[in-house]
């Protein structure tokens, strides 16, 4: 096997990767990956000299003293009946209805359209593959890039700002995300979805915004990043579709389960 | 006499009796602890995260499923407490007051035992380094570590606590690590 990434030996350690028997054997054989991970090992062991304040045995009866009053106060937990939702105040319903509708507008117009005549960006198997297995496989997909590009774009917004900040890993990051973000607007502009690919392009710049800016940024230009990903409302456009795009994900793999038992 | 399951205790605590949830409290409270101060590193905030722990999970007592563990549950509460409180902190620029307990005055057994002062030195320092790289990461970066390196969830597990997928789970994790292996590499490989 290729020499394992810093991110399947990460994985590795934790158990968590694909091909656990490859990459061990593939330590055995290669020193330097081998003494890579040894370093990474020292590392992850040094993280468990963080010492944690001891608690007494008596400790979770003082937590029950502190809490013990609110609870008391507090009613019993009861099940949210269905004719409760009546009692609910008047503008938390309307509100919630206005928020059915807003989803229900957003879905018929973001929704990958079937289109017969147009392909995804999924290659040919050798085996058939029905049409609504691939469009399940295209959503996840979609649906993980969004979601890794919504949280890239939450770290970043959230990174320090004690002068300098430092954004080398978020640009890292944002460029893998632009080459995979292109082809899939370009799939949605293919598949005839516009809402789709307005959303991509959106996204698509900022990454590419990220990507191009210095890795150390003073506050103001830092601040000036954030404000642009804010106005354009990216990372809430991003949510937005993301939720859906996981729905019909999930709504597809019913109708596959169900074609199938 | 043999302990009473958590699953029981909340089939009790469920119909209100709060003795029941009193056990609950006490036999989870310290390891809540332990994940809410590597959560904070810091004391106060921790005991406040359990407090808050608890009474969340009371409120919630009829949303929880059983088959997930009642651990589970209230480690996944305490994370999102944890990550809430983080962002909070984050926001106000107030991180830099996350270190205030003395390692010296929490673990006197710990260094009066150790063997030479070079060594005590050395761990000091490590401590040190781990406890300002933990700080540099982002809320989300640093759940998602703690649960998987500390607490051993799995990554679905882990996903599933903060809502988020596993792609985005092991990219935190994967980052968080990353951050803490540039902060303590030169450090801990400096020693043969």
């Amino acid at each position: 096997m290729n020499h394992p990434t810093e991110e399947q030996l990460i994985l590795y350690h934790y158990g968590e990767v694909e091909g656990r028997d490859l990459i061990a054997s593939h330590l055995q054989g290669c020193e330097s990956c081998r003494t890579s991970y040894q370093a990474l090992q020292r590392v992850l062991e040094a993280v468990n000299s963080m010492p944690v304040p001891q608690r007494s045995e008596s400790y979770g009866a003082e937590v029950w003293r502190q809490v013990s009053g609110q609870i008391v106060k507090a009613t019993a937990p009861r099940r949210l009946d269905f004719w409760q939702l009546f009692q609910w105040p008047r503008w938390s319903v309307a509100g919630a209805l206005a928020l059915l509708v807003l989803i229900a507008f957003l879905a018929g117009r973001f929704w990958p359209q079937r289109d017969s005549t147009t392909e995804p960006l999924i290659a040919k198997s050798t085996q058939p593959i029905s049409r609504q297995a691939r469009e399940r496989v295209l959503l996840k997909e979609i649906g993980d890039h969004l979601e890794r590009s919504q949280l890239a774009l939450i770290e970043l917004i959230n990174s320090k700002t004690n002068g300098v900040v430092d954004i080398s890993l978020e640009q890292s990051l944002a460029r893998q995300l632009v080459d995979v973000n292109r082809l899939y607007r370009q799939s949605a502009l293919r598949l005839g979805d516009a809402g789709m690919a307005s959303v991509l392009e959106d996204l698509e710049r900022t990454l590419i915004e990220i990507s191009n800016s210095p890795s150390q940024l003073s506050s103001t230009e830092f601040a000036e990043i954030r404000r642009r990903i804010d106005t354009d409302d990216t990372l809430f456009k991003v949510k937005v579709v993301g939720s859906q795009v996981r729905a019909k994900e999930r709504e597809t793999a019913r109708e596959l389960a169900a074609k199938r038992s | 006499m043999m302990e009473e399951s958590d699953a029981a205790l909340v089939t009790r605590a469920r119909e209100g009796d709060q003795d029941a949830f009193r056990l609950l409290v006490e036999r989870h409270s310290v390891r809540l602890f332990q994940l809410a101060f590597r959560m904070t590193s810091n004391e106060q905030d921790a005991e406040d995260l359990v407090q808050e722990t608890f009474l969340r999970a009371y409120k919630q007592l009829s949303r929880f499923q059983s088959r997930a563990g009642l651990g589970t549950w209230l480690y996944r509460i305490a994370a999102n407490c944890s990550l809430d409180l983080l962002r909070r902190q984050k926001r106000r620029g107030d991180q830099e007051r996350a270190v205030e307990f003395d390692s010296e005055e929490a673990f006197p057994a710990i260094l009066s035992g150790a063997p030479a002062p070079d060594q005590q030195v050395y761990h000091g320092e490590v401590r040190q380094k781990v406890e300002s790289a933990m700080r540099e990461l982002t809320p989300m970066e640093r759940t998602a570590f703690v649960l998987r390196h500390f607490e051993g969830q799995s990554i679905e597990e882990i996903g599933s606590a903060l809502g988020v997928g596993p792609g985005a789970t092991k990219q935190s994790i994967f980052r968080a690590v990353q951050k803490m292996r540039r902060a303590l590499e030169p450090l801990v490989n400096a020693i043969p």
